[in-house]
């Protein structure tokens, strides 16, 4: 059969367990209903609530307030250099152009980590967004790469409303099959010397997420 | 490094009674203030959720389910984390599991690792394997961070430097960085975000556990706050994770019951700030995270506790800490005093299964049994249980190991026995212990007994014996001339 | 309704007052009090230290003597209904006689107050006790027996008591039985943190329904100094008016 039969720890379970090779394994035990969700703009209220309880800046944008936002946004964390995602949405609200235009050099996220670590800045688009703990969910790909919501201090998370989700649960089966899922709750964070909470360990000291509305 | 109760290797005896006379006094104080911010924080979010019962109960099923069909989910694993283009190995003890971790970064080259904080990696002492063999590992969550430099072992699974003053810490940065550190906690976390900057974009090779092992997809789930975890395991090439084998989850439904309750009986937070899933190597150049991937099944003793249906609970564990932020025998002697990488009530059941009961004979008897633990226990271990059927081993035996106990003990347990349960016997004692206690007698108690009752006194007097009370109902049945009375002199 | 008294080795050796007061306490609630004298320990303290077959030996004994009288069984103490109730029928295989024997019993042994509030549907026990009292609730009590409010009810029946609430009441006070020797110094700890906390409510005494807990709390107290008395509730409930 499989090399699996000849392997140790396999056996020892076996063993201790009384179970055969193959033995069929009952039905998993049930889990609750997931949560139901609200309508979405009170959903999207939640999560802004929920965000900016955990130190993270959560607000609503309409597209129109977008270069005014980055504009602020640039100001506020002395960005100089950024990073972004490319996704349909990102592209099509020109957030790369604006940035240049407020002076903030643009590394392709392509580069490598050391590169990708001088930004101050990385901006990407939320995959999936849970309101009850105000939490989004990020993908992989070459188009949006890992590092880019990890390496700069200040992380720019575009949430469509389309990208919320009642449950973990259906964040889960969707995301099951990808090779990779991150699930952001607020900015980096430790209470490790005295219990004194800290921002910004290792992670991004500034999370910030515009819902687009 | 210096010598310290956690020298890496598994203890050959943990001397517990030793080790909780001398606990320094900021240990208690600093365990109070964060224990009780966690339980606060845990309070807030069980009122949130009126099926947390549910929750609770949900997660000891799926974990015990697991447990008993662990072969079969483990086997999955193996195949989708192949599939997913992982490399799967399988540990049958420490010695393996480091030799396997040492094995892999020479194959790589690779000289320097970044670890996250993992469990199963202080189990196997693995810093010092690969310090031995040359590569040098950092420890990244800050908390391990500052231990690393201390020298010294976590006196707390979650925050395992709290019993630290900011002065010391500073003290030691000043010390081993050779940087001139103020205390305050915001500055020294910015150091240490500077220093392992370097190190997380400069390593060859990230070494991490995990939370849980989803077996449906062979998902690893790593569950932080500071972003090491994600530096760790998106950053170097290589990316080795060393699990133990009871992490598994059958799938990515039952891991979200686990999932509601981890971070919440925690910390109390609802989530954690990140939690990665992460499945085999990146599949993509450009996506980032590792080119190669790791995963060593880690067992160390565990399908063996499978055989004992009462004591096997204890693999349900998820590591919350939670027990411990409740338990008043923990907060008063803190993490060192359990010997071992594991603390509080989960290391009094653990360490003894791993290690034997001559090793760790102390442990079962580091509790006054008070329950709150297994109220508290996300997965419902019942803790108490456990520890009352480990006693029985040490001192008795079991199919499972032979007594610590020296027979000595055994013999006078079964005295002890026939005197407390002979009736004329125990009548006798009972009439004449106030008289052969008269003389210690003052003012109603006993304030020193002779040794080994003055175990005692040591602490606080003993009410003096009385007794009497049968002859004063046997008085009342003859007043009373009650011949439906059982009761005799 | 018929009781038999499980008097328990400790109340035994060191309160036997409180035994009498709750003899005399259950027949004026018109319970015929059975008392059968061959008695002697449930085996707790050998069961706690892990002792089992010694333990089984001694259960064996009690089943036997309380197994004679279909009579109900009622007990001044948390800890050891909690030996009956759990550890007894744990004690013998399931299918033995032995096992149902002893979840039969278990099944009608009654800790003094469930006995009260649950059986003889009792709260007002016509007590009066003029004093501020302090509640610590045993940890078996609680958590073993699920005992949550049945000693607040009679207390709060009780005339002219003032009743403070106990801060970190659920937390053990450090007696764990055989814990008390095995780790003194621990024990020591828990004891004190108690005890501050009786202090700080400025109660004149504790009242507590285990005499494993007033032996170390009360033991306490007066290591310290203190006036505060350790009283069993039913000292309480048995007193038409203050202090003996």
């Amino acid at each position: 059969m499989s090399p699996l039969d000849k392997n140790p720890v396999i056996e020892n379970i076996r063993k201790s367990l009384g179970r055969q090779p193959g033995q069929a394994v009952e039905p998993r035990p049930a889990v609750l209903p997931p949560r139901p969700a609200l309508e979405i703009q009170a959903e999207i209220d939640l999560f802004v609530s929920e965000l900016n309880q955990l130190s993270g800046h959560a607000r609503r944008v309409h597209q129109e307030q977008l270069a005014q936002a980055l504009d602020e946004l640039v100001q506020a964390e002395e960005i100089r250099r950024a990073t972004l995602w490319k996704t349909p949405v990102l592209g099509n609200l020109g957030v790369a152009d604006h940035l240049e235009r407020l002076g903030v050099e643009i590394i392709p996220a392509g580069e490598d980590k050391h590169r990708l670590a001088s930004c101050d800045l990385g901006v990407t688009e939320a995959d999936y967004a849970l309101a009850e703990t105000g939490t989004i969910g990020l993908l992989s790909s070459p188009e949006k790469p890992r590092p880019v919501s990890l390496l700069p201090r200040v992380h720019l998370a575009l949430l469509r409303a389309a990208a919320f989700r009642p449950d973990l649960a259906q964040v889960f089966a969707e995301a099951k099959g990808q090779g990779y899922l991150i699930l952001i709750t607020g900015p980096s964070r430790t209470a490790d010397i005295e219990l004194t909470v800290t921002l910004g360990v290792h992670g991004p000291k500034s999370l910030n997420v515009w819902v687009l509305v | 490094m210096t010598e310290s109760t956690h020298s890496h290797q598994a203890p050959a005896y943990i001397e517990f009674g030793e080790y909780s006379t001398h606990v320094p006094k900021n240990i208690p104080i600093a365990l109070e203030q964060a224990t009780g911010r966690f339980l606060g924080n845990r309070e807030a979010r069980i009122a949130e959720m009126p099926q947390w019962e549910e929750l609770r109960q949900a997660a000891h099923e799926i974990r015990l389910h697991t447990l008993l069909n662990l072969d079969l989910y483990l086997e999955l694993v193996e195949k989708q984390v192949v599939a997913a283009g992982g490399v799967v190995h399988w540990a049958v003890d420490a010695a393996e599991a480091s030799a396997i971790v040492v094995d892999i970064a020479r194959q790589h080259g690779a000289r320097t690792a970044v670890k996250v904080k993992s469990m199963a990696t202080e189990e196997i002492g693995l810093n010092q394997a690969l310090e031995a063999a040359g590569i040098q590992a950092y420890e990244t969550d800050l908390g391990e961070f500052i231990i690393q430099l201390a020298g010294t072992g976590p006196s707390h699974i979650i925050v395992p430097a709290v019993h630290m003053r900011k002065e010391e810490i500073a003290a030691l940065f000043r010390e081993k960085l050779g940087i001139d550190a103020p205390t305050d906690p915001l500055e020294l976390a910015a150091i240490a975000r500077r220093i392992l900057r370097e190190r997380f974009l400069e390593a060859e090779m990230g070494i991490s556990g995990a939370n849980f092992l989803v077996a449906e997809t062979g998902a690893l789930v790593i569950v932080s706050n500071e972003g090491n975890g994600r530096m760790c395991t998106t950053l170097p090439d290589l990316h080795v994770a060393v699990v133990g084998i009871d992490k598994v989850v059958p799938d990515w439904e039952s891991l979200t019951v686990l999932l509601k309750l981890l971070a919440r009986s925690a910390t109390g937070q609802k989530l954690s700030a990140y939690t990665s899933f992460i499945t085999g190597p990146r599949r993509t150049v450009g996506e980032g995270g590792a080119k190669q991937f790791h995963l060593v099944l880690l067992d160390n003793g565990r399908s063996r506790i499978l055989q004992d249906p009462v004591a096997r609970e204890t693999l349900k564990c998820i590591r919350c800490g939670c027990c411990l932020n409740v338990c008043p025998v923990y907060k008063h002697v803190g993490g060192y005093a359990y010997g071992w990488f594991i603390s509080g009530p989960i290391g009094a059941i653990f360490s003894p299964q791993i290690l034997g009961v001559e090793a760790a004979r102390e442990l079962p008897f580091a509790s006054s049994l008070c329950g709150a633990c297994a109220d508290v226990c996300p997965v419902k271990i019942p803790i108490p249980k456990i520890l009352l059927h480990l006693r029985h081993r040490v001192v008795e035996g079991d199919e499972f190991e032979k007594p610590a106990a020296p027979a000595p003990l055994r013999a006078s347990a079964s005295l002890g026995r026939v005197a407390l349960s002979t009736p004329w016997l125990y009548r006798l004692g009972t009439r004449l212990l106030p008289f052969l206690m008269a003389p210690l007698r003052r003012d109603g108690w006993l304030p020193a007994l002779p040794p080994p009752v003055n175990r005692w006194t040591r602490v606080r007097p003993l009410p003096a014996f009385r007794g009497g009370f049968r002859e004063w109902w046997a008085q009342r049945q003859r007043r009373n001339g009650d011949r439906d009375s059982r009761g005799s002199p | 309704m018929k009781a038999q008294l499980f008097i328990t080795c400790l109340a035994e050796q060191f309160y036997p007052n409180i035994l009498q007061q709750m003899v005399l306490l259950l027949e004026r609630l018109d319970v015929q009090v059975e008392f059968p004298a061959e008695q002697t320990c449930c085996g707790q303290p050998l069961y706690n230290s892990g002792f089992q077959s010694q333990a089984r030996a001694m259960a064996r004994n009690w089943l036997e003597v309380f197994g004679r009288s279909e009579a109900v069984i009622v007990s001044p103490s948390g800890s050891c209904v909690d030996m009956v109730h759990h550890h007894f029928p744990e004690l013998f295989p399931e299918g033995t006689r032995e096992h149902e024997l002893a979840r039969d019993l278990a099944g009608r042994t009654f800790e003094f107050t469930d006995f009260l509030v649950n059986q003889l549907r009792v709260t007002d026990v016509g007590a009066r006790f003029p004093g501020r009292v302090t509640y610590h609730p045993s940890c078996h009590l609680l958590r073993g027996l699920g005992l949550r409010r049945e000693a607040g009810l009679l207390l709060s029946e009780v005339r002219d008591l003032e009743i403070v609430p106990l801060p970190e009441e659920e937390t053990c006070c450090g007696f764990g039985g055989v814990f008390s020797v095995v780790y003194p110094e621990v024990s020591r700890a828990m004891m004190e943190a108690k005890v501050n906390n009786i202090l700080a409510t400025g109660a004149e005494a504790v009242v507590a329904c285990d005499a494993g807990c007033l032996m170390n709390i009360g033991g306490g107290l007066r290591k310290a100094g203190s006036q505060v008395k350790a009283l069993h509730l039913i000292d309480i409930l048995a007193s038409n008016g203050g202090y003996r």
